[in-house]
């Protein structure tokens, strides 16, 4: 208390100086002449008196300093004195600091956004989650060991085994229609168990969430809704007596009982959601009827678990694989070698983050490579300030400054360059944070595109600016405050280190060329890979064709009113202007929303024993390769009169006849599946289906007339003479007409479709491209900088080479040369650490080789010609050097 | 001056400027010095430089205040004078002198100590 109260004085002792010091002066002066008068008394002649009274008194000045220091805080008082001091001598040389700031900047903030990026999606994927590090996903493993959903049954055995887990949930993602006839809205939400939300710790901010007893034990028996926080800002305006109101869903009253918090976005990292139901209510939402629930077959729903306190994952893994095997031999007939895993969030494969991970690994290793480059950039900066202060350092050493205060000085400006340096790199943070959503595929799934910038990503940018900062200027001015003052004082600050500092800025320059080097490489083969993607057609004409989804699901049709919507709206669409040919499909092509398989078997073929025979499909209209100009090499297109009461048919593709028909004709081959069996009447060209750069898979292709899923998927395809504009928007208004209770969502033209399935290419490539620009930019600036300051120390040497007849043009090749000298260098180590590094990115290239010999040599063409550059301006400037001035200036 | 004389020992100034305080009441910086030297038998010389930081830090602490007064000699000084805090800091710390004496006496007495 007394302490604290001290500091208090301490502290105000700080203000008011001028008068504390008068009333100081004053009570010296008043205590003095009582000495004299003392003295005067005692029997000393005047002058004696007072010379005696100074000569007990002591240095006043002294006992002035050491009374300052008790009354303020002497180490504060120097501080702010060091940053007025920095300050000043940062403004006196602003293009350092400009330059010192600006790559500050541009190396925080390229690293916070791809940390906030990866923070987002990697290691904070559910927001609003309690302990989120304890929850994880189960996934079901195939006998080939890939992964699948988990049927509700195996849920269930799996949930009431497993002791090592606290708690077990179902949610399957699913696009509800929400709203009543005049306008319905596609909203998605997930199908959850009644524990979900106190599995993952997440309480209500308005009403209440669904209780276990009340919601998992009899199907359909509960229609109620949740909703998400900015669903119920946008629709109900934050009004809090939305609960208990009632709310269509797929026709169906439901009624709303809670909402979630702000920063809850749902159980899928990157993924927002905006309303969650009861899982028991998945038959009805989806017309998938009770079975879903009840058939192990029905594989379906994801799961999610909390470890139980103290339990490892890979305990909790052991304990889920024993039990799915004892599942596997009990129920023998639906899971025969099938077992389960325990994955963490990162690793699962839902949500976007699958996907993200190896452009952000990517990304992640470019942003260090620029944060190097920064650093070398930055040391460069500061060595070159260091010893241009060199003698303002000699000076203030020699009249008595200690070494440690001068390095409180220079620390004290490298936190000024740093705080900058953070602010900037926290602005373009800011700034650059919202562009992930540009890379994000456009599809139908709602993406997180908001990326909060939160104080866990400002602590990151501020850490690694000081960091950066105050290593490079420590180490610079150590070198030189370090030396011995006597030898520095006779070489007036100047020579004596010349040679040694500036060949380690020489070596930093190479550094950053070598850096700067292996970053473009890597652009340079993501770039290649990217226009080689871009390349590959698809096996099918996306010109001229735009594209729209329906959710059927809305409606519970039934296959006969199924089909007789398709047929009115096919119609419909056919007698619009422009409009030259219409088909519709269950998926399309290159969507990214994952394509839908059937357990096939095919007469005369006899599978391997782990032969997987479940292929991909489409359901189709007829017309549908003519529009898309698919080329049909044998037999016939669908006909309308292929429909429920016609022998069921189907089309293949060419790499279907390769491996399973081999030489002999296909048309007319029997083929098994949906529990009949199909004849095949023609063969397709192979097409791509997923990504362009999937090497062929056999497909196959059937009548949407003769096959019905009420949750099937539902594109309709219009090719057009006129522009594509005015199609999406014919498509958009007839769909609508057509039935107003149906969402239609994703109209876009095909080639649209076709851009997105590249989004990983193109978000690495491109953002990789960026980051090298910037990488480059630096090193250009290092060598500048090496050059200029250089030449500049080197002006008196120029200068009596001049004027001994050494030719302009000598003196220009001699500077061109040394900065040749070092970038090939630079050059030389950049290709070889590029050799050994672009293997690991063997993944993320295509059609090209991480050692291309194309890439390589014109990168390291294009560094050459970048290092010349950024020598041309200091070796003109050492040709035009005045052999009079510069023997001056000595 | 002769070498017999020395400085006041660091941290116990503190305590001979409060007790000067309690034994005369309100003095000023200069007698202050002067008792302190006159009770040491003038074997002690007290550091103006030392004093007036003292004298700020007790003040700080809240153990003295000041204020300007006129001397017996009609001369302007600050005069120092105990505050309460002060009045019983005192009593403490002489009575850890104290105590601190009697141990150290029984180690430098080592005569005593076996009887």
């Amino acid at each position: 208390m007394r302490t604290l109260r001290a500091w208090f004085l301490r502290a105000a002792g700080l203000f008011h100086k001028e008068r504390r010091d008068r009333e100081l002066a004053d009570e010296i002066e008043s205590n003095l002449r009582m000495h004299i008068d003392d003295n005067v008394r005692a029997g000393m002649t005047p002058a004696e008196a007072q010379r005696q009274a100074m000569l007990k008194f002591g240095s006043v000045e002294s006992a002035k300093e050491s009374y300052r220091d008790q009354r303020g805080i002497p180490l504060l008082e120097s501080l702010w004195q060091d940053v007025r001091f920095g300050l000043r001598m940062l403004r006196k040389s602003a293009s350092f600091t400009a330059l010192a700031i600006l790559t500050l900047a541009l190396g925080v903030g390229a690293n916070a956004t791809v940390f906030s990026w990866v923070r987002t999606l990697l290691l904070n994927p559910l927001p609003g989650v309690v302990a989120a590090n304890h929850v994880v996903a189960l996934e079901t493993l195939a006998p080939d060991g890939s992964w699948e959903p988990t049927s509700y049954l195996d849920f269930r055995d799996l949930r009431d085994n497993c002791k090592s887990v606290q708690a077990m949930s179902v949610t399957k993602p699913m696009a509800l229609a929400v709203g009543d006839t005049e306008s319905v809205e596609r909203v998605w939400g997930e199908a959850v168990s009644g524990n979900f939300f106190e599995m993952l710790g997440v309480k209500p901010a308005l009403g209440r969430f669904f209780s276990t007893a009340e919601v998992d034990q009899q199907q359909n028996a509960r229609p109620l809704v949740i909703l998400s926080h900015a669903y119920w800002l946008s629709h109900y305006h934050a009004d809090p007596g939305v609960i208990g109101a009632s709310v269509r869903i797929n026709h169906f009253p439901y009624t709303i009982i809670g909402v979630t918090p702000e920063e809850f976005h749902g159980s899928m990292p990157g993924l927002s959601f905006d309303a969650w139901v009861p899982a028991t209510m998945y038959g009805q939402l989806a017309s998938t009827g009770d079975n879903t629930l009840l058939d192990r077959k029905w594989r379906t729903f994801r799961v999610l678990a909390r470890l139980a306190p103290g339990v490892s994952l890979g305990e909790a893994r052991a304990e889920v694989v024993s039990h799915a095997k004892d599942m596997a031999r009990d129920d023998a007939n639906t899971n025969e070698g099938m077992s389960a895993t325990l994955l963490p969030m990162w690793e699962s494969h839902y949500g976007i983050q699958g996907s993200m991970l190896g452009p952000l690994g990517i990304l992640m290793a470019a942003c260090a490579l620029v944060l190097l480059i920064v650093c070398a950039n930055l040391a460069n900066l500061q060595l070159a300030r260091a010893t241009a202060r060199q003698k303002e350092f000699v000076l203030r050493l020699s009249l008595g400054a200690s070494r440690s205060r001068l390095i409180r000085q220079v620390l004290t400006e490298c936190s000024l360059v740093a705080v900058a340096g953070s602010l900037g790199g926290i602005a373009i943070a800011s700034w650059l944070k919202g562009t992930l959503a540009w890379f994000l595929p456009r599809s139908s799934v709602p993406a997180l595109g908001h990326v909060p910038l939160d104080i866990g990503v400002l602590f990151f940018a501020i850490t690694l600016a000081f960091a950066v900062a105050l290593v490079s200027g420590l180490a610079a001015s150590l070198r030189v405050v370090g030396r011995n003052t006597d030898e520095m004082l006779k070489t007036g600050g100047r020579a004596s280190s010349s040679a040694h500092s500036s060949r380690l800025r020489g070596l930093l320059a190479t550094s950053e060329m070598a850096l700067a080097v292996v970053a473009m490489i890597a652009a340079g083969l993501l770039l290649e890979s990217f226009r080689n993607v871009s390349k590959i057609r698809p096996g099918f004409d996306a010109q001229q064709v735009v594209v729209a989804q329906l959710d059927l699901s809305a409606a519970s049709y039934d296959a006969q009113q199924a089909n007789a919507f398709y047929q009115r709206l096919q119609q419909e669409l056919e007698r619009q202007p422009g409009v030259t040919a219409v088909s519709y499909a269950d998926y399309v092509p290159l969507s990214l929303s994952g394509g839908s398989w059937e357990k096939l078997e095919i007469r005369g073929y006899v599978p391997t024993p782990s032969e997987d025979m479940d292929i991909y499909r489409s359901l189709i209209s007829p017309g549908y390769f003519n529009l898309m100009k698919i080329p049909i090499f044998e037999g016939r297109d669908f006909r309308s009169s292929d429909d429920m009461n016609a022998p069921p048919v189907m089309i293949v593709n060419q790499e279907f006849v390769r491996r399973f028909i081999g030489t002999g004709t296909a048309v007319g081959r029997q083929v098994h599946g949906w529990g009949s069996w199909f004849t095949i009447i023609g063969v397709a060209a192979d097409s791509k289906v997923f990504r362009l750069n999937e090497s062929p898979a056999p497909y196959f292709y059937v009548p949407m007339r003769q096959i019905y899923r009420p949750e099937m998927g539902l594109a309709f395809f219009v090719h057009t003479s006129a522009s594509n504009d005015s199609a999406l928007s014919t498509l958009q208004r007839e769909a609508r007409a057509a039935a107003p209770t149906i969402p239609v969502f994703d109209v876009m033209s095909l080639s649209d479709e076709i851009s997105v399935s590249l989004f990983t290419q193109r978000i690495s490539a491109g953002l990789v491209s960026v980051l090298a620009g910037v990488a480059l930019s630096l090193a250009a600036l290092g060598l500048f900088g090496v050059m200029t300051y250089s030449v500049a120390q080197r002006t008196n040497e120029i200068g009596i080479r001049i004027a001994l007849g050494a030719q302009r043009k000598h003196v220009f090749a001699m500077v061109l040369g040394q900065g040749t000298r070092v970038a090939l260098l630079g050059i030389t180590i950049g290709t070889l650490a590029a050799w050994a590094v672009t293997r690991l990115m063997i993944g993320a290239l295509y059609g090209v080789k991480p050692g291309d010999p194309g890439t390589f040599c014109a990168v390291s063409l294009l560094l050459l010609a970048i290092a010349l550059l950024a020598c041309y301006v200091p070796a003109r400037r050492a040709m035009r050097v005045d052999p009079m001035v510069a023997l001056k200036y000595e | 001056m002769t070498a017999a004389k020395s400085d006041v020992r660091q941290g116990t100034l503190a305590l001979m400027v409060l007790k000067t305080l309690q034994t005369i009441g309100p003095l000023h910086g200069y007698g202050i010095a002067r008792r302190i030297e006159q009770t040491s038998g003038n074997r002690l010389v007290v550091n103006y430089g030392t004093l007036y930081p003292a004298l700020l830090k007790l003040q700080q602490d809240g153990y003295i205040s000041s204020e300007w007064d006129v001397s017996d000699n009609n001369r302007k000084a600050k005069y120092y004078k105990l505050t309460r805090a002060g009045h019983k800091q005192v009593e403490k710390e002489v009575g850890e002198w104290e105590q601190t004496n009697a141990i150290l006496a029984r180690f430098l007495a080592p005569d005593q100590e076996t009887q």
